[in-house]
């Protein structure tokens, strides 16, 4: 594999999304700030306004740099590059996962200050917490793979919702866990070996979902 | 080093309603082919495989020595490739698109390209939404030559123009390829367009090339003949006869290997031949894809 042209077509999605990451930043840190400076009810939305930030940021990178990639004709240009699939392929899911870790690690590295600095919330609160962050990356590796392996927009929105929805469901469920919940209020951050299954579960599930779109992509014999 | 630029042996792709059916073909370097056929022919197919962003189900495709589509990324250091359906990034300029390939391309010319710009009537620092549609063609096709490839491809580059500005593309793309001796495959369904620039010809109809030669034996071995009967008979078809039209006793014949014998033989048997015509290539196109489907249903 040419890992400079892979490089390349990195460097090129993140010119062509540098509004998309440099807007994240703004509103990441912007929302950061309202829950530094707000009491309970800011925390709450703040807290709801990064899931939001973060999805929408998944759904955008999907749509604007794989599935318009072939609405828009620009695959045809891509692909007359001196690349292969495989090289394509890299450069969409290294790119994706790289734009997307700068907000997400952001919001993360921001929300675990949040919660460490702050003398209302619980330090318990910072497993769960990990969790659920670990899982919108579970949920925007999704959307991306999806868009990637079916080039469908209607596919796309689906796993996107999908995705969405699954973010609820795994927050309750994980809330609700007894090995979890116990230490969610606690002062102290109680990181027991559910809570490192479930990160370990979650990491493993992008990998696998990153290998599997490797995997169909090599299979694939048509690409216009 | 081998003298063919493009080399296609028994490639087939089939899909649910389109099959490209034993394609052999070859184009020689430093020749310019005129890709001809009809929408949905197999023009684009072709192309794709040959660029390898389609795999044949059957068949061995060489491209500049390499083996597609397996190596591709090789092949594709010397090949510009233009398509009707490619676009540039709309929010991009097209000075950011010359960046871009730049380091991608070893014979990468900034003068040559800078060149073009100026010749094109192109602003390196506009946005590729800001241009016509007959701009972007123009800007697709600096963004091909500034490579300086050893193999041009063009699929449908003038398809969607409007006249003046097919006029003017076709144009700048003569000029600059008086310039230097290049291997192209133009594909089109235009023959006007083909024919200011192709020196090789080759006809695809339904997923077959039905012909490939170079321009000036097609044009020299396609003839009609109007011939004038004295009574109203039948007329013999001499051998390279490929259809019998007119009425009564003018009928008018074509040929697909015309030779002045023919003239004489006609003569001989009574028959007044009033006129002998060159065709155009739309109308060669047109009697062999008519010859090469009634011979296929006959």
């Amino acid at each position: 594999m040419n890992l400079r042209m892979v490089g390349r077509l990195i460097l090129k999605d993140w010119y062509l999304e540098r509004w998309v990451i440099l807007g994240s930043l703004v509103a990441g840190a912007a929302t950061l700030a309202w829950i530094t400076l707000g009491g309970k009810l800011a925390w709450l939305m703040g807290i709801i306004v990064m899931v939001t930030i973060l999805i929408a940021i998944g759904a955008q990178l999907a749509m604007a740099s794989l599935v318009s990639e072939r609405k828009d004709h620009t695959l045809a240009f891509v692909m007359s590059l001196p690349i292969s699939y495989r090289e394509y392929t890299a450069s969409k899911i290294l790119g994706n996962l790289l734009i997307f870790l700068v907000p997400w690690l952001l919001l993360v590295v921001g929300s675990f200050a949040v919660v460490l600095s702050s003398r209302t919330q619980p330090h318990g609160l910072l497993p769960y917490v990990a969790i659920m962050a670990v899982e919108i990356l579970v949920s925007t590796c999704f959307v991306a793979a999806t868009a990637l392996v079916t080039e469908s927009q209607a596919l796309t929105i689906a796993a996107i919702l999908l995705g969405n929805l699954a973010l609820n469901g795994v927050g309750y469920w994980v809330a609700h866990l007894p090995a979890i919940a116990t230490g969610m209020d606690g002062a102290l951050v109680a990181w027991t070996p559910t809570a490192y299954g479930l990160l370990l579960g979650e990491f493993g599930l992008i990998v696998l979902m990153l290998g599997t779109t490797f995997f169909l992509q090599s299979r694939k014999r048509d690409f216009l | 080093m081998n003298d063919l630029a493009v080399q296609f042996t028994g490639v087939s792709k089939r899909y649910k309603h389109f099959a490209l059916d034993n394609v052999n073909l070859t184009l020689p370097t430093v020749s310019i082919m005129g890709f001809i056929g009809a929408n949905g022919a197999g023009k684009s197919t072709t192309i794709r495989i040959l660029m390898g962003l389609v795999h044949q189900d059957a068949g061995d495709v060489n491209v500049l020595g390499h083996a597609m589509p397996d190596e591709q990324a090789q092949a594709k250091l010397d090949i510009g490739y233009v398509s009707e359906d490619m676009r540039l990034y709309e929010h991009a300029t097209l000075g950011w698109h010359m960046d871009f390939l730049r380091p991608m391309f070893p014979r990468w010319s900034q003068s040559y390209a800078e060149k073009l710009a100026v010749r094109f009537d192109l602003k390196v620092d506009q946005k590729i939404k800001g241009l016509s549609h007959g701009q972007r063609v123009k800007a697709a096709l600096l963004l091909a030559l500034a490579r300086k490839p050893r193999l041009l491809v063009l699929d449908e580059p003038t398809t969607g123009l409007d006249p003046v500005a097919r006029a003017e593309v076709l144009g700048e793309l003569m000029a600059v390829l008086a310039e230097e001796d290049r291997t192209i495959l133009f594909s089109s369904h235009n023959t006007v367009d083909v024919e200011q620039i192709a020196d090789q010809i080759t006809f695809i109809d339904r997923g077959r090339i039905i012909d490939s030669e170079d321009k000036e034996t097609f044009l020299d071995r396609w003839r009609r003949l109007r011939l004038m009967t004295p009574h109203d008979e039948v007329i013999p078809k001499l051998p390279g006869i490929v259809n019998v039209g007119g009425s009564g006793r003018l009928p008018v014949l074509t040929t697909n290997c015309f030779e002045p014998a023919m003239v004489s033989a006609y003569q001989e048997r009574g028959v007044t031949v009033q006129a002998v015509e060159s065709m155009t290539l739309e109308e060669i196109f047109l009697a062999n894809v008519q010859n090469q489907r009634e011979a296929k249903t006959a």
